[in-house]
Order: C-alpha cells, then sequence, then structure tokens
C-alpha cells in the first residue's frame, strides 16, 4: 500500500498532512517537486520514501515519478493524496474498500458525490465545466474529474501512460483510464477548503492552458 | 532597388537555412524553399503578386503576402510549441532518473517513533541510519 504524495513547496502544511498518513501502515512516498521552502526536510523526517526532482517540473511528473517508483517496489494499491491539506486520511481506506468490493482498478475521489459540501461557486461552475468536458471527450460519467485522491491497484496503475507534466495530467489520467477500459468506480471524498489550498490549486485561467496542453499532446500522437 | 537587394539577400538566407533544414526535416525544409523562391520571384515582380491577389479575390499583392505570413508564422509558432514541449519531456526523463537514482530512504525509524508515540504497536526495528541516500539500483550490500 504506497500513498503517493507529491509536494511543490509545502513546508506550511505538510507535516500536518503526514502526520496524519502516519501510523496506518502505509508507505508514504513523497515526491518533492524541487521545493526550496525545507518541505523536503520535512518530509524526510516524516515520511518512508522522499524522491526529489532536481528541478520543478509540475504536479503531473511528481506523480508519475512517484507510480513508477511504487509500482517498482512492487505495490499492489497505490493511492494519490495531495500535500496541501485538502484532504483526509480516512477517506483512504474508502477508497481501498470500493476497489475490492467494486473489483476496479481506479477508486476516484468526489467531492460531489453524497455529503454536501461548501465548495466555492466559482470553483464548483470550472468543475461542473471539466466535468462535461471529460464526458465529451473520453465518454467517463464521472462528478469530479479534478481530484488529487485517487487510489489504482497495480494493474490499474501500470496501464496509465502519463506525459503530462503540469496541470493538464488530472484530465490525462482519465483519458488513459477510459483508454485502459479497466472498471474505474467514484467514491465520496471530502475537500477541505482553506484559504492556503485554494490559493495553491489551480485558477479558472489554467484551464486555457490544460486545453492547449492536451490539443498539442493530440498532435504529437 | 535597394530594398530589393536587401530583400533577395534575406531571402537567399532563407533559401540557405532551408537547404540545411532539408536534411532534418524534409517537410519544413520544402515549405522554406517554397516561401523563400516566392518571395524572391514577387520581390522582383511586385506586380504579378496584384494579379494573384486578384485571382484569389483580395484586393492587392501586398495584402495577399500580408496574410500568408500570418499563416506561415502560426505555423512556426505551433511547429516551435511541439519542439519545447519535446524538449521539456526529455528533461522530465532525465530529472526524474536523477531523482530515482537518489532515493532517500527516510527511515522507518522516524516512521516507527511517530507511529510509536501515537498509537503503540510493535514497529519494524529502528534503522541506525535514519537518512541514508541509497541508490535504487546498482547497489550492493
Amino acid at each position: 500500500m504506497y500513498v503517493i504524495c507529491p509536494a511543490f513547496n509545502e513546508a506550511r502544511t505538510i507535516a500536518g498532512v503526514l502526520a496524519g498518513l502516519a501510523g496506518q501502515g502505509y508507505e508514504i512516498v513523497v515526491v518533492d517537486d524541487g521545493s526550496s521552502d525545507g518541505t523536503r526536510r520535512v518530509a524526510e523526517t516524516m515520511a518512508t520514501t522522499v524522491i526529489s526532482h532536481p528541478v520543478n517540473l509540475g504536479q503531473g511528473a511528481a506523480l508519475k515519478t512517484g507510480i513508477d517508483y511504487a509500482l517498482s517496489r512492487g505495490a499492489e494499491f497505490i493511492v494519490t493524496f495531495d500535500t496541501d491539506g485538502q484532504h483526509r486520511p480516512s477517506d483512504i481506506p474508502r477508497l481501498l474498500d470500493a476497489l475490492v468490493r467494486e473489483r476496479a482498478d481506479f477508486a476516484l475521489g468526489s467531492r460531489f458525490l453524497g455529503g454536501a459540501q461548501r465548495t466555492p461557486v466559482l470553483r464548483r461552475l470550472l468543475l461542473r465545466a471539466a466535468t462535461l468536458f471529460t464526458a465529451v471527450t473520453t465518454g467517463l460519467r464521472l462528478t469530479d474529474t479534478h481530484n488529487g485522491l485517487r487510489a489504482f491497484t497495480r494493474r490499474g496503475a501500470a496501464a496509465l501512460r502519463l506525459r503530462q507534466d503540469r496541470m493538464a495530467h488530472a484530465s490525462e489520467i482519465l483519458a488513459e483510464i477510459a483508454r485502459s477500459r479497466l472498471r474505474y468506480v467514484e467514491v465520496p471524498v471530502t475537500i477541505d477548503y482553506t484559504e492556503y489550498s485554494l490559493a495553491k490549486g489551480q485558477r479558472a485561467g489554467d484551464f486555457v492552458m490544460i486545453l492547449l496542453d492536451l490539443f498539442a499532446h493530440k498532435l504529437r500522437r | 532597388m535597394i530594398a530589393q537587394a536587401l530583400l533577395s539577400v534575406l531571402l537567399g538566407g532563407v533559401l540557405v537555412y532551408a537547404w540545411a533544414e532539408y536534411r532534418r526535416s524534409p517537410l519544413v525544409g520544402a515549405l522554406s524553399i517554397v516561401a523563400g523562391l516566392a518571395g524572391l520571384y514577387f520581390v522582383w515582380m511586385p506586380s504579378h503578386s496584384t494579379l494573384v491577389a486578384e485571382f484569389v479575390g483580395i484586393g492587392r499583392g501586398v495584402d495577399l503576402i500580408l496574410y500568408l505570413w500570418v499563416c506561415i508564422s502560426l505555423t512556426v509558432m505551433l511547429n516551435l510549441h511541439l519542439k519545447l514541449r519535446a524538449q521539456q519531456e526529455t528533461i522530465t526523463k532525465l530529472a526524474r532518473s536523477i531523482a530515482t537514482a537518489n532515493v532517500v530512504e527516510a527511515a522507518h525509524a522516524t516512521a516507527a517513533a511517530v507511529t510509536a508515540e501515537e498509537a503503540p504497536q510493535p514497529g519494524p526495528p529502528a534503522a541506525a541510519d535514519a537518512h541514508t541516500s541509497r541508490q535504487m539500483r546498482g547497489q550492493s550490500a
């Protein structure tokens, strides 16, 4: 059971996040994406494994580095978990349960399934648009397409071919899930929005760049 | 006459570049040769560009060339963008292999210590050296 935590300049929050994950028997792999603020030092005292990109590559690249590492170590289950404090460690067992129970290879966290949550209005609209975009381009029917909390089986993780380093990786993971034709399931999870996580999160303008990235990607295939 | 001479020199440079580029990318090279030759032709026969422009429904020859130029530069930009992406992918692979060659096994020692504080349970024996940087591959002992 490997938990991959991509981290870029998260010194303020990462200690709390790693403390929350500790003691559950998880292999915690922090992928420090070229942070300059001591994230790595904190991670080295609290995580099982720390992999450091020599330069900042982007969250997508950090996830791939972590997933590749976990696969190379024989991981059976891989969870991706953001380090800005927006996810709850208590949601992880529910994702894993869903993988086993539904015989799925991908369990995707959704903030819109089940419990009513306070998602800021603009963010909710953007996420709705992203949901529609995903349905049109991949055929996946999801309620939340940009949730950093996910769980994969080994087979699922190995089927993902990830090449988007930066923001478009969330869409790319979904496209790859669709391409793999393996089973996926959505699981309700709770997102704790803080001023910090909102500031670190994506902005509306980023979506234009995401579309451009995905378009360029298509051209080169 | 001065402008024509200057433009001819520049377009001649384009042709030289196109010839060099042809080996790397025949498509880009061929397009550059066509653009360079067409440029040279119209520089010395300005009135012919107007004939072509009128034929395709654009008022002046200069306008025709302006429109073509916009199209060409957009194509060049797209091509550059794709090249940059390919380069970024190379950098990513490079950085990733450096990163995975220097994995820090931050050790179960501290993880176990944290675990022991929060919930008493038999943790793995504390490793002596907590912060050893290990090579993932090619290490022995």
